[in-house]
Protein backbone atom coordinates (compact mmCIF):
# COMPACT_ATOMS: atom_id res chain seq x y z
CA UNK A 1 0.00 0.00 0.00
CA UNK A 2 1.03 3.41 -0.88
CA UNK A 3 0.65 6.50 0.52
CA UNK A 4 0.50 10.30 -0.71
CA UNK A 5 2.96 11.50 1.76
CA UNK A 6 1.05 15.11 1.41
CA UNK A 7 -2.34 13.62 2.29
CA UNK A 8 -0.52 12.04 5.26
CA UNK A 9 0.74 15.18 6.61
CA UNK A 10 -2.53 17.54 6.24
CA UNK A 11 -4.68 14.27 7.34
CA UNK A 12 -2.08 14.68 10.70
CA UNK A 13 -2.25 17.97 11.24
CA UNK A 14 -5.71 18.24 10.82
CA UNK A 15 -5.93 15.30 13.53
CA UNK A 16 -3.29 17.05 16.01
CA UNK A 17 -5.45 20.53 15.68
CA UNK A 18 -8.67 18.98 16.34
CA UNK A 19 -6.88 17.03 19.14
CA UNK A 20 -5.45 20.46 20.65
CA UNK A 21 -8.80 21.64 20.33
CA UNK A 22 -10.38 18.99 21.60
CA UNK A 23 -8.04 18.87 24.58
CA UNK A 24 -8.44 22.80 25.53
CA UNK A 25 -12.15 22.31 25.45
CA UNK A 26 -11.83 19.46 27.70
CA UNK A 27 -9.23 21.70 30.04
CA UNK A 28 -11.56 24.24 29.89
CA UNK A 29 -14.64 21.93 31.16
CA UNK A 30 -12.83 20.00 33.33
CA UNK A 31 -14.49 21.36 36.39
CA UNK A 32 -11.56 19.34 38.45
CA UNK A 33 -8.26 20.08 37.09
CA UNK A 34 -6.53 22.93 37.96
CA UNK A 35 -6.42 25.53 36.40
CA UNK A 36 -10.10 26.37 35.09
CA UNK A 37 -9.96 29.09 32.52
CA UNK A 38 -12.47 32.05 32.28
CA UNK A 39 -14.37 32.72 29.27
CA UNK A 40 -11.36 34.27 27.57
CA UNK A 41 -9.07 31.50 27.97
CA UNK A 42 -7.26 33.40 31.51
CA UNK A 43 -6.04 30.60 33.78
CA UNK A 44 -8.92 31.06 36.95
CA UNK A 45 -6.79 32.37 39.96
CA UNK A 46 -9.56 34.67 40.93
CA UNK A 47 -10.27 35.48 44.69
CA UNK A 48 -8.44 37.09 48.02
CA UNK A 49 -4.66 36.56 48.33
CA UNK A 50 -1.81 37.53 50.89
CA UNK A 51 1.87 37.47 51.41
CA UNK A 52 3.13 34.15 52.94
CA UNK A 53 5.07 36.47 55.40
CA UNK A 54 3.33 39.83 56.51
CA UNK A 55 5.29 42.88 56.64
CA UNK A 56 6.80 46.01 55.24
CA UNK A 57 9.14 47.11 58.03
CA UNK A 58 11.90 46.42 56.04
CA UNK A 59 12.85 44.04 52.77
CA UNK A 60 15.53 41.89 54.56
CA UNK A 61 13.96 40.43 57.21
CA UNK A 62 9.77 41.84 56.66
CA UNK A 63 8.61 40.38 60.16
CA UNK A 64 10.81 42.73 61.71
CA UNK A 65 10.07 46.07 62.72
CA UNK A 66 10.91 49.68 60.51
CA UNK A 67 14.31 49.49 59.37
CA UNK A 68 14.59 45.91 60.93
CA UNK A 69 14.90 47.05 64.43
CA UNK A 70 14.61 44.41 66.74
CA UNK A 71 13.10 44.07 70.41
CA UNK A 72 13.26 47.09 72.38
CA UNK A 73 15.15 48.97 69.20
CA UNK A 74 12.01 50.65 67.66
CA UNK A 75 10.94 53.67 69.24
CA UNK A 76 7.39 53.37 70.97
CA UNK A 77 7.34 49.69 70.45
CA UNK A 78 9.93 48.65 73.43
CA UNK A 79 7.60 45.35 74.31
CA UNK A 80 7.16 43.61 70.80
CA UNK A 81 8.49 40.39 70.57
CA UNK A 82 11.47 39.30 68.52
CA UNK A 83 10.29 38.41 65.44
CA UNK A 84 11.47 35.10 63.40
CA UNK A 85 14.09 35.60 61.02
CA UNK A 86 12.16 35.49 57.41
CA UNK A 87 13.78 35.79 54.00
CA UNK A 88 14.79 38.85 52.54
CA UNK A 89 12.18 40.18 49.70
CA UNK A 90 15.45 41.23 47.71
CA UNK A 91 15.84 37.75 46.47
CA UNK A 92 18.81 37.65 43.65
CA UNK A 93 21.63 40.06 45.16
CA UNK A 94 24.35 38.40 47.39
CA UNK A 95 23.72 39.99 50.48
CA UNK A 96 20.40 40.35 50.18
CA UNK A 97 20.60 44.21 49.83
CA UNK A 98 19.07 46.77 47.17
CA UNK A 99 21.97 47.61 44.76
CA UNK A 100 22.16 51.75 45.85
CA UNK A 101 24.58 53.43 44.10
CA UNK A 102 26.25 55.50 46.45
CA UNK A 103 23.61 58.63 46.63
CA UNK A 104 20.88 56.52 46.81
CA UNK A 105 21.96 54.32 49.67
CA UNK A 106 22.83 57.74 51.64
CA UNK A 107 19.36 59.15 51.12
CA UNK A 108 17.75 55.67 52.36
CA UNK A 109 19.96 55.95 55.10
CA UNK A 110 18.71 59.37 55.29
CA UNK A 111 14.92 58.80 55.55
CA UNK A 112 15.18 55.87 57.40
CA UNK A 113 17.27 57.92 60.55
CA UNK A 114 14.20 60.39 60.19
CA UNK A 115 11.27 58.11 60.04
CA UNK A 116 10.23 58.28 63.64
CA UNK A 117 10.38 61.89 64.34
CA UNK A 118 9.61 63.48 61.30
CA UNK A 119 10.86 66.97 61.39
CA UNK A 120 10.25 67.77 57.30
CA UNK A 121 7.47 66.84 55.26
CA UNK A 122 9.06 64.80 52.59
CA UNK A 123 10.16 62.49 56.00
CA UNK A 124 6.34 61.17 55.70
CA UNK A 125 6.19 57.73 54.51
CA UNK A 126 3.47 58.54 51.83
CA UNK A 127 1.62 54.91 53.31
CA UNK A 128 1.22 57.33 56.68
CA UNK A 129 -1.05 59.83 54.87
CA UNK A 130 -2.70 56.88 53.27
CA UNK A 131 -1.47 57.73 49.54
CA UNK A 132 -1.03 54.85 47.15
CA UNK A 133 1.88 52.53 48.05
CA UNK A 134 3.20 51.88 44.07
CA UNK A 135 2.23 48.58 42.51
CA UNK A 136 4.61 46.29 44.22
CA UNK A 137 4.65 47.64 48.19
CA UNK A 138 1.02 47.72 47.68
CA UNK A 139 0.87 43.61 47.30
CA UNK A 140 2.39 43.81 50.97
CA UNK A 141 -0.25 45.31 52.58
CA UNK A 142 -3.31 43.67 53.37
CA UNK A 143 -5.32 41.33 51.12
CA UNK A 144 -5.45 42.07 47.30
CA UNK A 145 -8.76 40.83 45.59
CA UNK A 146 -7.59 39.48 42.33
CA UNK A 147 -10.69 39.61 40.12
CA UNK A 148 -10.70 38.75 35.89
CA UNK A 149 -12.61 40.00 33.28
CA UNK A 150 -12.44 39.34 29.73
CA UNK A 151 -9.47 41.24 28.83
CA UNK A 152 -8.54 42.87 31.80
CA UNK A 153 -7.05 42.09 35.77
CA UNK A 154 -7.98 43.77 38.52
CA UNK A 155 -6.40 43.84 41.57
CA UNK A 156 -8.27 45.45 44.30
CA UNK A 157 -5.94 46.09 47.59
CA UNK A 158 -7.88 46.28 50.70
CA UNK A 159 -5.32 48.89 52.09
CA UNK A 160 -6.60 52.14 51.47
CA UNK A 161 -8.90 51.21 48.57
CA UNK A 162 -6.93 51.30 46.18
CA UNK A 163 -7.00 49.71 42.19
CA UNK A 164 -4.52 48.58 39.84
CA UNK A 165 -6.18 47.71 36.42
CA UNK A 166 -4.23 45.73 33.71
CA UNK A 167 -5.35 45.58 30.32
CA UNK A 168 -4.32 42.23 28.41
CA UNK A 169 -5.29 43.57 25.12
CA UNK A 170 -1.36 44.25 24.21
CA UNK A 171 -2.25 48.43 24.12
CA UNK A 172 0.40 50.70 23.96
CA UNK A 173 1.11 52.48 27.28
CA UNK A 174 -0.12 56.03 28.40
CA UNK A 175 2.55 58.61 27.40
CA UNK A 176 5.88 58.97 29.57
CA UNK A 177 4.91 62.43 31.12
CA UNK A 178 2.34 60.43 33.15
CA UNK A 179 3.79 59.53 36.17
CA UNK A 180 1.14 57.48 38.67
CA UNK A 181 1.20 56.60 41.80
CA UNK A 182 0.46 52.72 40.78
CA UNK A 183 2.30 52.80 37.77
CA UNK A 184 0.81 51.57 34.59
CA UNK A 185 -0.05 47.89 33.69
CA UNK A 186 0.03 45.65 30.70
CA UNK A 187 0.10 42.29 30.99
CA UNK A 188 -0.24 39.06 29.50
CA UNK A 189 -0.06 35.59 30.35
CA UNK A 190 2.23 33.28 29.88
CA UNK A 191 1.06 29.20 30.67
CA UNK A 192 -0.15 29.92 34.62
CA UNK A 193 2.37 32.95 35.21
CA UNK A 194 0.74 36.64 34.38
CA UNK A 195 3.78 39.06 33.06
CA UNK A 196 2.92 42.45 34.54
CA UNK A 197 5.12 45.63 32.76
CA UNK A 198 4.79 48.44 35.02
CA UNK A 199 5.72 51.84 33.71
CA UNK A 200 4.79 55.20 34.49
CA UNK A 201 5.35 55.19 37.93
CA UNK A 202 5.87 58.39 40.04
CA UNK A 203 7.89 56.47 42.48
CA UNK A 204 7.00 58.76 45.48
CA UNK A 205 5.51 55.69 47.56
CA UNK A 206 8.61 53.93 48.83
CA UNK A 207 9.06 50.40 48.52
CA UNK A 208 9.26 49.70 52.58
CA UNK A 209 8.85 51.40 55.91
CA UNK A 210 12.84 52.04 55.76
CA UNK A 211 13.03 54.51 52.64
CA UNK A 212 13.60 52.27 50.38
CA UNK A 213 12.92 54.10 46.97
CA UNK A 214 13.21 53.80 43.43
CA UNK A 215 12.95 57.27 40.83
CA UNK A 216 10.24 57.56 38.13
CA UNK A 217 12.39 55.98 35.95
CA UNK A 218 11.33 53.02 37.24
CA UNK A 219 10.94 50.78 34.88
CA UNK A 220 9.25 47.09 36.41
CA UNK A 221 8.55 43.68 35.29
CA UNK A 222 6.24 41.54 37.52
CA UNK A 223 5.80 37.96 36.79
CA UNK A 224 2.53 36.66 38.97
CA UNK A 225 3.42 32.41 38.86
CA UNK A 226 0.74 30.86 40.06
CA UNK A 227 1.70 26.98 41.48
CA UNK A 228 -1.82 25.75 42.00
CA UNK A 229 -4.95 26.63 43.53
CA UNK A 230 -3.52 28.16 46.67
CA UNK A 231 -0.19 29.06 46.17
CA UNK A 232 1.76 32.01 44.07
CA UNK A 233 5.17 32.79 43.77
CA UNK A 234 5.80 36.57 42.77
CA UNK A 235 8.61 38.65 41.42
CA UNK A 236 9.67 42.24 40.24
CA UNK A 237 12.03 42.83 38.39
CA UNK A 238 13.21 46.66 39.36
CA UNK A 239 15.13 48.39 36.46
CA UNK A 240 16.21 51.75 37.11
CA UNK A 241 19.66 52.98 36.16
CA UNK A 242 19.89 56.37 37.77
CA UNK A 243 19.41 54.80 41.41
CA UNK A 244 21.08 51.32 41.47
CA UNK A 245 24.26 49.87 40.44
CA UNK A 246 22.37 47.12 38.67
CA UNK A 247 18.94 45.91 38.26
CA UNK A 248 17.48 43.38 41.51
CA UNK A 249 14.65 41.72 42.06
CA UNK A 250 11.65 42.10 44.80
CA UNK A 251 10.47 38.86 45.73
CA UNK A 252 7.65 36.95 48.20
CA UNK A 253 5.14 33.92 48.12
CA UNK A 254 1.85 34.34 48.29
CA UNK A 255 -0.72 32.64 49.20
CA UNK A 256 -4.38 32.68 49.27
CA UNK A 257 -6.32 34.10 51.85
CA UNK A 258 -7.84 31.57 53.78
CA UNK A 259 -10.56 33.25 56.03
CA UNK A 260 -12.68 30.09 57.14
CA UNK A 261 -10.48 29.16 59.68
CA UNK A 262 -11.41 32.42 62.08
CA UNK A 263 -14.89 32.44 60.72
CA UNK A 264 -17.27 30.27 62.45
CA UNK A 265 -19.52 30.05 58.94
CA UNK A 266 -16.39 28.43 57.61
CA UNK A 267 -17.95 29.99 54.55
CA UNK A 268 -15.30 31.72 52.13
CA UNK A 269 -17.06 31.59 49.25
CA UNK A 270 -19.42 34.54 50.32
CA UNK A 271 -16.72 36.58 51.93
CA UNK A 272 -16.67 40.18 50.55
CA UNK A 273 -13.75 42.79 50.91
CA UNK A 274 -15.69 46.03 52.82
CA UNK A 275 -14.70 49.29 52.44
CA UNK A 276 -11.31 50.70 54.10
CA UNK A 277 -11.01 53.83 54.23
CA UNK A 278 -7.93 55.53 55.10
CA UNK A 279 -7.99 59.10 54.66
CA UNK A 280 -10.78 59.67 55.64
CA UNK A 281 -10.71 61.30 59.32
CA UNK A 282 -6.95 61.18 59.11
CA UNK A 283 -5.36 63.71 61.42
CA UNK A 284 -4.12 66.70 59.46
CA UNK A 285 -0.91 66.10 58.36
CA UNK A 286 0.82 68.76 59.20
CA UNK A 287 0.24 67.26 62.85
CA UNK A 288 2.59 64.67 62.36
CA UNK A 289 5.47 66.98 61.81
CA UNK A 290 7.74 66.35 64.75
CA UNK A 291 8.50 70.31 64.27
CA UNK A 292 5.11 71.73 63.91
CA UNK A 293 4.34 72.74 67.47
CA UNK A 294 7.89 74.70 67.55
CA UNK A 295 7.12 76.48 64.54
CA UNK A 296 3.40 77.99 66.11
CA UNK B 1 -57.21 59.01 -1.28
CA UNK B 2 -56.48 56.36 -3.75
CA UNK B 3 -55.28 52.80 -2.84
CA UNK B 4 -51.55 54.10 -3.91
CA UNK B 5 -51.55 57.31 -1.68
CA UNK B 6 -52.65 54.70 0.86
CA UNK B 7 -49.67 52.28 0.47
CA UNK B 8 -47.26 55.20 0.09
CA UNK B 9 -48.52 56.56 3.71
CA UNK B 10 -48.45 52.82 5.17
CA UNK B 11 -44.89 52.36 4.05
CA UNK B 12 -43.74 55.81 5.41
CA UNK B 13 -45.44 55.20 8.60
CA UNK B 14 -43.48 51.87 8.72
CA UNK B 15 -41.01 53.42 8.00
CA UNK B 16 -40.73 56.27 10.68
CA UNK B 17 -42.22 53.47 13.20
CA UNK B 18 -38.28 51.26 12.50
CA UNK B 19 -36.67 54.78 12.76
CA UNK B 20 -37.93 55.28 16.47
CA UNK B 21 -38.12 52.00 17.57
CA UNK B 22 -34.74 50.66 16.46
CA UNK B 23 -32.84 51.63 19.48
CA UNK B 24 -35.20 49.97 21.54
CA UNK B 25 -34.49 46.65 19.46
CA UNK B 26 -31.56 44.71 19.20
CA UNK B 27 -29.08 48.55 19.21
CA UNK B 28 -27.54 48.27 22.46
CA UNK B 29 -24.66 45.40 23.29
CA UNK B 30 -25.83 42.35 25.32
CA UNK B 31 -23.88 39.82 27.37
CA UNK B 32 -23.94 36.79 26.64
CA UNK B 33 -26.60 35.92 29.16
CA UNK B 34 -28.37 38.87 27.45
CA UNK B 35 -28.20 41.60 29.62
CA UNK B 36 -27.85 44.81 28.78
CA UNK B 37 -24.10 45.13 28.86
CA UNK B 38 -23.07 47.92 30.58
CA UNK B 39 -19.27 47.33 29.91
CA UNK B 40 -17.17 50.13 29.45
CA UNK B 41 -15.68 53.66 30.42
CA UNK B 42 -18.31 56.53 31.02
CA UNK B 43 -18.73 59.93 32.55
CA UNK B 44 -21.44 62.22 32.77
CA UNK B 45 -20.53 65.66 31.24
CA UNK B 46 -22.77 68.72 33.18
CA UNK B 47 -22.12 70.72 36.66
CA UNK B 48 -24.57 68.50 38.92
CA UNK B 49 -21.47 68.72 41.31
CA UNK B 50 -21.24 71.98 41.44
CA UNK B 51 -25.29 72.08 42.02
CA UNK B 52 -27.85 69.64 41.83
CA UNK B 53 -30.32 72.09 41.37
CA UNK B 54 -30.43 75.15 38.71
CA UNK B 55 -27.38 77.71 39.28
CA UNK B 56 -25.66 80.41 37.21
CA UNK B 57 -22.07 80.62 36.70
CA UNK B 58 -19.98 82.30 39.57
CA UNK B 59 -15.97 81.68 39.08
CA UNK B 60 -14.57 78.63 37.90
CA UNK B 61 -18.37 76.90 38.64
CA UNK B 62 -19.96 77.42 34.89
CA UNK B 63 -23.75 77.50 35.45
CA UNK B 64 -26.11 74.51 34.47
CA UNK B 65 -29.53 73.14 34.41
CA UNK B 66 -30.95 71.08 37.39
CA UNK B 67 -30.92 67.39 37.49
CA UNK B 68 -33.30 67.02 40.32
CA UNK B 69 -37.01 66.40 38.84
CA UNK B 70 -39.08 69.23 39.09
CA UNK B 71 -35.79 71.50 40.65
CA UNK B 72 -36.88 70.80 44.35
CA UNK B 73 -35.50 69.05 47.12
CA UNK B 74 -38.19 68.36 49.54
CA UNK B 75 -36.71 69.46 52.40
CA UNK B 76 -38.10 69.44 56.31
CA UNK B 77 -37.72 73.15 57.52
CA UNK B 78 -34.85 72.54 59.82
CA UNK B 79 -33.11 70.50 57.22
CA UNK B 80 -33.35 73.39 54.51
CA UNK B 81 -32.07 76.10 57.38
CA UNK B 82 -28.92 73.32 57.19
CA UNK B 83 -28.56 73.16 53.55
CA UNK B 84 -28.65 76.80 53.37
CA UNK B 85 -26.02 77.35 56.01
CA UNK B 86 -23.97 74.58 54.15
CA UNK B 87 -24.25 76.35 50.65
CA UNK B 88 -22.20 79.98 52.45
CA UNK B 89 -19.60 77.90 54.16
CA UNK B 90 -19.61 75.39 51.32
CA UNK B 91 -15.75 76.20 50.55
CA UNK B 92 -15.10 75.30 53.67
CA UNK B 93 -17.55 72.58 54.65
CA UNK B 94 -17.52 70.34 51.78
CA UNK B 95 -16.22 67.43 52.19
CA UNK B 96 -15.02 67.03 48.57
CA UNK B 97 -12.64 70.01 49.39
CA UNK B 98 -11.46 67.76 52.76
CA UNK B 99 -10.64 64.84 49.84
CA UNK B 100 -13.18 62.69 51.81
CA UNK B 101 -14.69 59.58 49.44
CA UNK B 102 -17.94 61.40 48.28
CA UNK B 103 -20.65 58.86 48.50
CA UNK B 104 -23.09 57.48 46.36
CA UNK B 105 -24.95 59.21 43.78
CA UNK B 106 -22.16 61.91 43.75
CA UNK B 107 -19.05 59.59 42.76
CA UNK B 108 -21.34 59.18 39.95
CA UNK B 109 -21.24 62.89 38.64
CA UNK B 110 -18.32 63.95 40.53
CA UNK B 111 -16.68 65.37 36.45
CA UNK B 112 -14.33 62.28 36.25
CA UNK B 113 -14.39 58.71 33.98
CA UNK B 114 -14.92 55.32 35.72
CA UNK B 115 -15.31 52.01 34.45
CA UNK B 116 -17.99 49.15 34.73
CA UNK B 117 -16.96 45.97 34.43
CA UNK B 118 -20.10 43.49 34.39
CA UNK B 119 -20.20 39.46 35.20
CA UNK B 120 -23.54 37.72 35.89
CA UNK B 121 -22.96 37.68 39.71
CA UNK B 122 -20.62 41.24 40.12
CA UNK B 123 -20.87 44.45 38.32
CA UNK B 124 -17.63 46.43 39.27
CA UNK B 125 -16.96 50.40 38.86
CA UNK B 126 -13.57 51.77 39.38
CA UNK B 127 -13.63 55.28 39.90
CA UNK B 128 -10.46 57.68 38.45
CA UNK B 129 -11.61 60.33 41.58
CA UNK B 130 -9.32 58.48 44.07
CA UNK B 131 -9.44 54.99 43.35
CA UNK B 132 -12.75 55.06 44.84
CA UNK B 133 -14.31 51.52 43.82
CA UNK B 134 -17.32 49.48 44.35
CA UNK B 135 -18.77 46.02 44.18
CA UNK B 136 -22.30 45.55 43.04
CA UNK B 137 -22.73 41.90 43.87
CA UNK B 138 -26.16 40.76 41.34
CA UNK B 139 -26.30 37.32 42.76
CA UNK B 140 -28.95 37.95 45.16
CA UNK B 141 -26.53 38.30 47.91
CA UNK B 142 -28.60 40.75 50.44
CA UNK B 143 -27.27 43.59 52.31
CA UNK B 144 -25.16 42.95 55.41
CA UNK B 145 -26.64 44.07 58.52
CA UNK B 146 -26.38 47.32 59.80
CA UNK B 147 -25.88 50.04 61.59
CA UNK B 148 -22.81 50.02 59.44
CA UNK B 149 -20.98 53.54 58.49
CA UNK B 150 -19.40 53.39 55.00
CA UNK B 151 -18.55 56.16 53.12
CA UNK B 152 -19.69 54.65 49.97
CA UNK B 153 -22.48 52.49 51.76
CA UNK B 154 -23.57 49.01 50.72
CA UNK B 155 -24.93 48.28 47.23
CA UNK B 156 -26.67 45.61 45.70
CA UNK B 157 -28.17 45.01 42.41
CA UNK B 158 -30.48 43.40 40.56
CA UNK B 159 -31.57 43.16 36.42
CA UNK B 160 -35.17 44.76 36.41
CA UNK B 161 -36.20 44.29 32.80
CA UNK B 162 -33.23 45.63 30.72
CA UNK B 163 -31.87 48.34 33.83
CA UNK B 164 -29.45 47.52 36.53
CA UNK B 165 -31.41 48.53 39.64
CA UNK B 166 -28.71 49.41 42.53
CA UNK B 167 -30.03 49.15 46.12
CA UNK B 168 -27.47 51.18 48.46
CA UNK B 169 -27.86 51.76 52.36
CA UNK B 170 -25.05 51.75 55.39
CA UNK B 171 -23.86 55.30 54.55
CA UNK B 172 -22.64 57.28 56.83
CA UNK B 173 -24.05 61.03 57.11
CA UNK B 174 -20.17 62.82 56.69
CA UNK B 175 -21.02 63.26 52.37
CA UNK B 176 -22.89 65.66 50.41
CA UNK B 177 -24.80 65.57 47.24
CA UNK B 178 -22.61 68.23 45.27
CA UNK B 179 -20.92 71.54 46.84
CA UNK B 180 -23.50 73.83 46.83
CA UNK B 181 -24.39 71.70 50.36
CA UNK B 182 -27.24 69.54 49.86
CA UNK B 183 -26.87 66.74 52.19
CA UNK B 184 -28.42 63.61 53.77
CA UNK B 185 -28.47 61.74 57.34
CA UNK B 186 -26.70 57.98 57.99
CA UNK B 187 -30.53 56.54 57.28
CA UNK B 188 -29.90 58.23 53.36
CA UNK B 189 -31.70 55.17 51.28
CA UNK B 190 -30.49 55.36 47.28
CA UNK B 191 -32.00 53.40 44.47
CA UNK B 192 -29.75 54.10 40.69
CA UNK B 193 -31.14 52.42 37.67
CA UNK B 194 -28.98 52.20 34.65
CA UNK B 195 -30.38 51.96 31.38
CA UNK B 196 -29.05 51.89 28.16
CA UNK B 197 -30.47 54.54 25.92
CA UNK B 198 -28.13 52.81 23.08
CA UNK B 199 -24.70 51.69 22.87
CA UNK B 200 -23.14 54.61 23.99
CA UNK B 201 -25.19 56.92 26.21
CA UNK B 202 -26.63 55.47 29.93
CA UNK B 203 -30.01 56.84 31.31
CA UNK B 204 -29.01 57.50 35.14
CA UNK B 205 -31.96 57.58 37.32
CA UNK B 206 -31.53 57.98 41.19
CA UNK B 207 -34.11 58.25 43.84
CA UNK B 208 -32.81 59.67 47.02
CA UNK B 209 -34.96 58.66 50.12
CA UNK B 210 -34.13 60.04 53.80
CA UNK B 211 -36.87 60.39 56.16
CA UNK B 212 -34.73 62.53 58.77
CA UNK B 213 -33.84 65.26 56.18
CA UNK B 214 -36.77 65.16 53.57
CA UNK B 215 -40.33 65.06 53.45
CA UNK B 216 -40.49 62.12 50.74
CA UNK B 217 -38.49 61.15 48.50
CA UNK B 218 -36.99 62.45 45.51
CA UNK B 219 -35.41 61.81 41.87
CA UNK B 220 -32.08 62.66 39.77
CA UNK B 221 -32.20 62.00 36.14
CA UNK B 222 -28.73 62.50 33.70
CA UNK B 223 -26.94 60.70 30.60
CA UNK B 224 -23.70 59.44 30.98
CA UNK B 225 -21.67 59.03 28.22
CA UNK B 226 -19.15 56.28 27.04
CA UNK B 227 -16.28 57.28 26.41
CA UNK B 228 -15.16 55.95 22.83
CA UNK B 229 -11.66 57.67 22.20
CA UNK B 230 -8.76 55.22 21.12
CA UNK B 231 -6.95 53.64 24.14
CA UNK B 232 -8.79 56.04 26.38
CA UNK B 233 -7.80 54.89 30.01
CA UNK B 234 -8.21 55.64 33.90
CA UNK B 235 -5.59 57.58 35.07
CA UNK B 236 -5.45 58.68 38.87
CA UNK B 237 -6.92 61.78 41.05
CA UNK B 238 -5.49 61.41 44.04
CA UNK B 239 -6.62 64.26 46.11
CA UNK B 240 -4.49 65.90 48.57
CA UNK B 241 -5.29 68.23 51.54
CA UNK B 242 -1.58 69.43 51.53
CA UNK B 243 0.49 70.44 48.97
CA UNK B 244 2.19 67.79 46.62
CA UNK B 245 5.06 69.16 45.50
CA UNK B 246 5.87 70.85 49.21
CA UNK B 247 5.50 67.21 50.64
CA UNK B 248 7.46 65.09 47.45
CA UNK B 249 8.84 66.96 45.14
Amino acid sequence: MRFNSKLLVTALLCAGMIGSAIAAESAKNDKGAWPQHTPDGQPQVEGYWVTVVYGMGCLQNPRAGVGCLEEGEEPGRANRPKPPKAASRVVDTPDGEIPYQPWARTKQQYLLSNYFEPTRPEFLDPQQLCLPLGPVRQLTWHDVHILQYPGYVIFEHEGGHVFRLIPLDGRPHVGSDLKLWMGDSRGHWEGNTLVVEVTNNNSKGRLSRAGDFASDKLHVVERFEFLDANRMKYSAKFDDPSTYTRPWTFGFDMKRAIFAENNPTKDDAHYEQWEEACYEGLTPVDYSLRSDRDHK
Amino acid sequence: MNSRNLKAIKTALYASLFVVAAPMFGQIPRTADGKPDLSGIWQALNTANINLQDHLAQKGAPAGQSVVEGNEIPYQPWALAKKKDNYVNRAALDPENKCYLPGVPRITYIGLPFQIFQRPDLVTMLYEHAHANRFIYTNGAQHPKGPIDWWMGDSRGHWDGDTLVVDNVHFNDQTWFDHAGNFHSEDLHVVERYSLLDADHINYAVTIEDPKVFTRPWNINMVLYRHVEKNFQLLEYECYTFDLEQYYP
